[in-house]
């Protein structure tokens, strides 16, 4: 049965897009049919992401305003043909798609992947909306820092309200050594304050950077930390259970991975 | 806090703690909205719901304390009881 994921966060700059490529990659390397869509209408980035930004001709409001096909709009990864990226439109704004727009591209969406993976907007308002309307799930995206972790718990209380099931959440950009050293709020300290499932946990890693200057995703690069962890997650989605990596850099001394960890969800 | 508490304790506590201890609270405070008019007017019903079983609750004194806990959002009142000579 297709699943439609929404990845929010709220807050901007936590790593949706980042999140939404490297788990669509993920979710294609062990043989799922997956579809990204990026639904930042006006603010375009899911196809840079990939690299995927010199192949796009349709885009998803071509598509919801009835000038091309579903099939026409959808653009083929480089790497794994059954992934495919439904890129946002650059200039246009939100109000060019509506809720029902959005179910409706899901339905159709649904017909041909197994997965739908929908990377949201920043906010509350209609890109969130929309991007949560054709959603049987949602994941939430969070750093541990204040802002972050304040605009997701106002995403929980949406989703709970749109009716969209429990969301799950994934820690993004956590730095070891600092929480260490008390700099930072733990995985622990952030699941106190949420209270919802963790699915994941991603380390702080440069080799992001570095992969989206290429336009390649972290998860084909197995030295990149990041990467290894956004597979576990999508190993998770697919219904495995996944221990949670230790975070510790190999210098460190002692495993923590039981200090570290709280609630987490293998579902 | 005297100052030798600001010195050394301040010091100790770590900003992950501030911080975690500044979102349990602020996020309550999100989801229940209390404006100050609202809380002053359940302190003042606090303070005569007590002084039907009690005397010497006086609102202005009542501490209400909102925070996260485990599985639920708490709210604490704290309800001074002026000792009167009896």
């Amino acid at each position: 049965m297709s699943r439609v994921i929404t990845i929010t966060s709220g807050k901007g700059g936590v790593g949706k897009t980042t999140s939404t490529a490297n788990l669509g990659t993920a979710l294609a390397m062990q043989g799922a049919k997956v579809a990204v869509v990026d639904a930042d209408i006006g603010l375009r980035n899911l196809d840079v992401v990939m690299g995927l930004e010199n192949r796009i001709v349709y885009d998803l409001v071509d598509v919801i305003e009835g000038r091309c096909r579903l099939r026409q709009a959808l653009i083929k990864d480089k790497h794994f043909p059954d992934l495919c990226l439904l890129p946002a439109a650059q200039t246009r704004d939100k109000d060019a798609v509506s809720v029902d727009d959005m179910i409706a591209l899901a339905h159709q969406l649904r017909t041909e992947f197994d997965y739908v993976l929908i990377d949201s907007p920043a906010g509350i308002e209609a890109g969130f909306r929309n991007a949560i309307a054709g959603a049987d799930e949602v994941v939430i995206i969070t750093t541990p820092e204040v802002s972050a972790v304040r605009d997701a718990d106002r995403i929980v209380g949406l989703v709970e309200a749109f009716e969209k099931g429990h969301p799950r959440l994934v820690i993004n950009r956590i730095k070891p050594r600092m929480v260490n050293r008390g700099d930072m709020m733990s995985v622990d300290d952030v699941l106190q304050i949420l209270a919802i499932d963790l699915i994941g946990v991603v380390p702080d890693d440069e080799q992001i950077v570095t992969a989206t200057n290429r336009g390649e995703v972290a998860v084909l690069d197995r030295a990149s930390r990041a990467g290894r962890a956004f597979v576990d997650i999508a190993r998770r989605i697919g219904g495995e259970e996944v221990p949670f990596m230790s975070l510790d850099e190999p210098q460190g001394l002692m495993d923590r991975f039981f200090g570290i960890f709280g609630r987490r969800s293998t579902r | 806090m005297s100052l030798f508490d600001k010195l050394f304790r301040g010091r100790q506590e770590r900003s992950s703690d501030v911080a975690r201890e500044r979102l349990l609270t602020v996020l309550v405070h999100d989801r229940v909205k209390l404006t100050p008019e609202i809380m002053a007017k359940m302190k003042a019903e606090l303070a005569e719901v007590v002084a039907r079983y009690i005397p010497g609750a006086n609102p202005d004194e009542i501490d209400v304390t909102l925070m996260r806990g485990e599985s639920n959002d708490h709210i604490k009142a704290d309800i001074p009881l002026r000792r009167s000579a009896n």
